[in-house]
């Protein structure tokens, strides 16, 4: 039997992106009284799928890593994201409510990879003929 | 799941740094009446840590506030010149209530990001469980 599923991959990398991104967005949270702090966070995950596959099927990367979903997350740099108008005197860009919608959304979308991949295990544990 | 732990123990040093300066808020408005007490700051500062590469926080060294002690007029203070003045402290209540409700606040969202963190690091276990 194949193991090479990919729906199991993607649903993999979505829950490994949401953990790192709530690690970056409670950095932000932790750091909205520090001086001079600016606000970071990752690109879509939707992005940086499509870049993964673009180049997966164009054949050109410049390393074999890139090929592998989840796995190349460090490539993806944290940019710098605040909204605008939000710099207070000391330089410091984190808007508190801006980050908990972030975080409401990290949440959704580790939920999300979760059931996708409990209910392909289900799916996967059915054509098996167990329960 | 290490970006959890990241994150649970960043969430964590914020909430130590928040409380800190709750403390020191008290203590400056416990002294607001201390004749020549100076209001204390407690800077923020990120700290680096390369093994993880996550940006916690700490409090640093704490600084006082170099504005003007109040002239308050009462002649009957043992501490009071011949005119009658003596001085004060440079605390405003104000401004130490800001403060508070800001470090409040802070805390709070420091709170619910650790619970938010704790919960995923629960829901991904569930799945082993199974």
């Amino acid at each position: 039997m194949n193991f090479d599923i990919g729906v199991l991959k993607l649903a993999g990398a979505l829950s490994s992106y949401a953990s790192n991104r709530q690690s970056l967005i409670s950095q932000n949270i932790a750091n909205s009284d520090t001086p001079g702090f600016k606000a970071r966070d990752y690109a879509d995950f939707g992005e940086i799928v499509a870049d993964t596959t673009a180049r997966h099927s164009g054949m050109r990367a410049t390393r074999p890593m890139h090929w592998q979903f989840g796995e190349n997350l460090a490539a993806y740099e944290a940019q710098v994201k605040s909204l605008f108008g939000s710099e207070s005197p000391d330089g410091n860009t984190v808007t508190l409510e801006d980050q908990m919608i972030r975080s409401a959304e990290v949440k959704q979308q580790h939920d999300l990879a979760l059931g996708i991949y409990s209910k392909s295990l289900a799916i996967m544990r059915a054509s098996l003929g167990r329960r | 799941m290490s970006g959890m732990f990241n994150s649970m123990s960043t969430s964590a040093s914020a909430m130590a740094a928040q409380s800190a300066r709750l403390r020191i808020v008290s203590e400056n408005i416990a002294n607001a009446d201390t004749p020549g007490y100076r209001r204390k700051i407690v800077p923020f500062e990120q700290v680096f840590d390369g093994q993880t590469g996550t940006r916690r926080v700490a409090t640093g060294q704490l600084f006082l506030d170099r504005s003007e002690l109040r002239n308050i007029h009462d002649p009957s203070h043992p501490m009071a010149d011949e005119r009658g003045y003596y001085l004060g402290s440079n605390v405003s209540t104000i401004i130490e209530i800001a403060d508070a409700r800001e470090a409040q606040r802070s805390y709070e969202a420091n709170l619910r990001m650790f619970d938010q963190s704790r919960k995923m690091a629960t829901s991904l276990l569930d799945l082993l469980r199974r």
